[in-house]
């Protein structure tokens, strides 16, 4: 990991990197991206075969058996390319049976979905907040409690406009607020990735 | 015994007349008939009218609790109104758990342990009033009704707003439960959100078909991975500083 850390690191520091470049591999515009791309060759309507959402039922080395909400199955590759989000970039021994899933990916021919990237639990939930106890919002979404824990070091609160900040004690008891993070899989309760307030 | 047995009339009594005039006068419970889970029961057409009808009934039976003589025939009345009360929050527990029940008011709460417990304790109270005979008030007694009366106002989640909400909102400004514990960690979220306004990040976005991959901190950078088709997508994100075209890319 470290060695290609550094030579990543080098890259970028070393060569010619620049805040808009064309780098020696070709442009990096988005022309290029758009030129290469396929057509979407999607129905309006049908489902993307790209894409996959469901519940962890098991996991086989690499592949996971994911249970989608409209009982399908699917069989998801996970690479070493492939990012998985838990709350933020977590390795793949972090991925658990039972957790909720969204994928996404190159469909192969033999009907597993190859995955660039994986979100575990992610949930966004709009409510107000009915009490703050120690690192705890109680949220209040369509009258169902659920319990969100503030991660220090992780959980932001995104104000208005302004950056986000890993200060959240502006956040007041009534207001309501928009939240991002990840569900704790058969539980009312869900870790913050971020807090979302008008003002 | 007798002494609690001849309080409750008024208890219940205080509790009737709210809700019939919230049921026949609050244009707001009017308009949210609609939603309560009485429309479920007899239909939205029939809503307001049935309201209307438990308003007149609550009061009647109150008029009857408050004015002289007192009789068992209306504590009987009383733990009636209440024990068909226990039975309809049952029902809109049970069919529609996400209504209100529009018992005492206009709101937008889900019918919970609170509502049952004040429909419960109401009960309790109507048959108690079955044994009521003229007694003479002390101030015990009066404390006593008090208790109970803020017992059950405290239980009506049609008031949170005049004191639990201030009440919460005056503990969390004292207590400061979300005050900063690690101030020096910079979360990610911080660092992504300088990234996704970068002129570096818009010049590759489009190239990237992954999340982030791995993130590391080193000489006062953080640096962020993203996969880029079959290459590498690697960005230099300063730690300190507010600055998105500070923002470094490599495509490898």
């Amino acid at each position: 990991m470290t060695s290609r850390r550094q030579m990543l690191k080098s890259a970028l520091l070393g060569g010619g990197a620049g805040v808009v470049a064309a780098t020696a591999l070709g442009s990096l515009g988005p022309e290029a991206a758009f030129a290469s791309a396929k057509a979407q060759e999607v129905e309006p309507g049908a489902p993307d075969p790209n894409f996959a959402e469901g519940r962890i039922r098991s996991i086989k080395d690499n592949t996971l058996l994911v249970l989608g909400s409209n009982m399908v199955f699917h069989n998801i590759r996970v690479v070493d390319g492939t990012s998985l989000w838990k709350l933020g970039p977590i390795p793949f021994d972090q991925a658990k049976p039972g957790d909720g899933l969204y994928a996404r990916g190159v469909r192969m021919p033999d009907g597993v979905l190859a995955a660039e990237a994986v979100w575990l639990n992610i949930v966004n939930i709009k409510g107000h907040i009915k009490n703050i106890t120690s690192d705890k919002l109680h949220l209040d979404h369509n009258g169902q409690e659920v319990l969100c824990h503030v991660v220090p070091g992780k959980s932001v609160a995104i104000h208005s406009e302004s950056p986000p900040s890993s200060d959240l004690s502006m956040l007041r008891v009534s207001q309501h607020v928009q939240i991002l993070g990840a569900w704790r899989p058969d539980t009312n309760e869900v870790d913050i990735a971020t807090v979302f307030s008008p003002h | 015994m007798q002494g609690i047995a001849a309080l409750q009339p008024y208890v219940i009594a205080l509790f009737l007349v709210w809700a019939a005039l919230m049921k026949l006068f609050s244009r707001r419970m009017r308009a949210e008939a609609g939603r309560t889970a009485l429309a479920r029961l007899v239909g939205s057409a029939r809503a307001i009218p049935t309201l209307r009808l438990v308003g007149v009934v609550e009061l009647a039976v109150a008029a009857a609790l408050l004015l002289p003589p007192v009789s068992p025939e209306e504590g009987a009345a009383a733990a009636v109104l209440c024990t068909g009360f226990l039975a309809y929050l049952t029902y809109s527990y049970a069919t529609a758990p996400t209504s209100s029940c529009g018992c005492l008011g206009a709101h937008s709460h889900p019918v919970n342990w609170r509502a049952f417990a004040r429909a419960g304790l109401l009960c309790v109270a109507g048959i108690a009033a079955i044994w009521a005979r003229p007694y003479p008030l002390d101030p015990p007694l009066v404390a006593l009704g008090l208790v109970e009366v803020v017992a059950l106002l405290g239980l009506s989640a049609e008031l949170d707003r005049y004191w639990l909400r201030p009440l919460r909102q005056l503990l969390v400004r004292i207590r400061r439960p979300l005050a900063v514990r690690s101030p020096e960690e910079i979360p990610l979220e911080v660092s992504l959100h300088l990234l996704y306004r970068s002129p570096a990040y818009c010049s590759a976005s489009a190239q990237l078909t992954s999340d982030v991959q791995d993130v590391w901190d080193e000489d006062d950078l953080r640096f962020v991975v993203y996969g880029a088709r079959e290459r590498t997508a690697v960005f230099a994100i300063p730690l300190s500083g507010v600055d998105p075209s500070a923002v470094r890319v490599a495509l490898t």
